[in-house]
């Protein structure tokens, strides 16, 4: 059975991956160091909305991933590592509000509740947020990196949700680009007029 | 280009004058100080920076847009509430410039709020943000201030599309008794700029830009953005920059011509240090536009860029 999607990292982002096979993820919030090749993936979350989604999305995508290790400096404001914790332990609400999360504006829109549901049964959270000792991190890593077998499932795949665009029942010019032509700022059409 | 058949409001924050069709007031142009990361900060959290440099900053930026026309803010960021009344107290003390008070802690931003109507400064603040996730102790703070400005943002989280947008800022999400305009104007705004939010490359970064069109033509407010958040948090062009910075700097700036030609009036252009390089971009592109829509009857205000510039 694949235990890692198809050209895995799913999602883009300021993070490397390294070893695919390695059961440890680390995200090191706002700081920025250099990828200790053992990780599964390495690199920043600054954002308690799409960079909590992208953890997520890359960690449910990769069964072998078992820990994620939150690391360096939180992000101000934002709170993505208190927000990921909270994520961890609460879940979200059927708005997507991440529950108990202090951060910003903390939702998840992106993801279903079933894959919410899925990295917390596939992980656990090593809650190191302010540890910026690299040595350290290593020594973690290198600690978890290869104690414990792959989750048992299938790897999460994603596929780009589209919005479908639908044409409006009237449609009525509120800008002028000419004499004739005139544009429907809502449905985005530019229609010349008889 | 193109003109709307809505009546365009034009804001008026302590003179600056910012909205109106296309080609009619040059583009407001506010530079962002003490921002996360910025080297001139000694302290985040006390709010200690190096107060010469600082002054060249503002001064700076004073200085490109008496050159163009385009009137400048201040965009201040903060973390504590002691760091934006050291921020606010330096910087309106070196320029009458209008300047936004943003910190990603509600409570500072409400605490800001207090203290720029104790100090009578409130007609030159521009509250940054009200947005989702205002509560009903935010509202209360702003209705009893003396602040009259605010940006209202349309970035929703649980939807963050054009209709989910346009949705928070018509009548809210399923958790809000009201959209955000009506909460700005219940809060007692009377220059309500609409900025609907920028998401990263690959995350919608475009949306706004339909959203700009929209809401001139529908409500007829100002309505601008920072867009240079999509270009600066696009992982290519961030590895890019490692070979050469000035890639990243050129696309960082040329965002705000997109915003401009999609009727924009007003840009949050990021670091105050790039004010000589934005400055001359924006007034370029608001000559353009105005030479665009000239046959429209359009008049260019006397401190447009055309009537300095060419």
């Amino acid at each position: 059975m694949d235990t890692v999607s198809e050209k895995w990292p799913v999602t883009k982002g300021d993070f490397s991956a390294g070893n695919t096979k390695s059961c440890i993820a680390v995200v090191t919030l706002a700081s920025s160091m250099p990828l200790f090749e053992k990780a599964a993936i390495w690199g920043s979350c600054k954002t308690e909305n799409l960079g909590a989604e992208k953890v997520v999305m890359n960690v449910v995508s990769n069964c072998n991933i078992r820990y994620v290790l939150l690391c360096g400096g939180e992000s101000r404001g934002h709170l993505a590592g208190q927000t990921l914790k909270a994520l961890y332990e609460n879940g979200i609400d059927e708005d997507g509000r991440i529950l108990g999360s202090e951060g910003a504006i903390p939702f998840i829109e992106n993801l279903e509740i079933e894959t919410i549901q899925r990295f917390r049964q596939q992980v656990e959270l090593i809650d190191r947020i302010g540890l910026t000792d690299l040595d350290e991190i290593c020594s973690i890593v290198d600690n978890y990196h290869d104690s414990e077998k792959p989750f048992e499932a299938f790897p999460v795949s994603f596929r780009k949700a589209v919005r479908k665009y639908q044409a409006p029942e009237s449609i009525g010019a509120d800008i002028v680009i000419s004499e004739k032509v005139v544009m429907d700022a809502f449905s985005g059409l530019i229609y010349e007029i008889a | 280009m193109f003109r709307f058949q809505k009546d365009q409001k034009i804001a008026n924050i302590a003179g600056v004058k910012i909205g109106g069709n296309p080609g009619e007031l040059p583009t407001a142009l506010a530079g962002t100080i003490f921002y996360e990361g910025h080297d001139i900060v000694g302290d985040a959290n006390e709010g200690l920076f190096d107060r010469k440099i600082a002054e060249d900053l503002l001064n700076s930026q004073r200085a490109s847009s008496d050159e163009t026309g385009n009137p400048c803010l201040v965009h201040i960021f903060g973390n504590t509430e002691q760091a934006l009344r050291n921020y606010i107290d330096f910087v309106s003390e070196i320029t009458d410039s209008p300047f936004l008070i943003d910190s990603p802690d509600p409570l500072a931003r409400m605490a800001a709020t207090e203290y720029v109507s104790e100090i009578g400064l409130g007609d030159r603040a521009v509250y940054n943000s009200i947005n989702m996730t205002i509560g009903e102790k935010e509202r209360q703070v702003l209705k009893d201030s003396d602040i009259d400005s605010s940006i209202v943002l349309g970035f929703n989280a649980m939807d963050s599309g054009f209709k989910g947008r346009m949705q928070l800022l018509e009548s809210g999400t399923s958790s809000m008794d009201k959209g955000l305009i009506d909460i700005a104007l219940e809060c007692g705004m009377c220059n309500i700029l609409i900025d609907p939010g920028i998401t990263p490359m690959g995350n919608g970064s475009g949306v706004s830009l339909r959203i700009t069109l929209t809401a001139k033509a529908k409500w007829g407010l100002p309505v601008g953005s920072g867009i240079h958040n999509a270009p600066s948090s696009w992982e290519w062009l961030r590895d890019k920059k490692k070979h050469d910075p000035l890639v990243f700097k050129m696309c960082d700036i040329a965002s705000a011509v997109m915003q401009q030609a999609a009727a924009g009036n007003f840009v949050l252009y990021g670091p105050i240090e790039n004010a000589p390089y934005i400055f001359p971009v924006a007034a370029m592109s608001d000559i353009m536009i105005y030479e665009s829509v000239e046959e429209f009857e359009i008049e260019p205000a006397s401190s447009h860029p055309f009537n300095r510039l060419v």
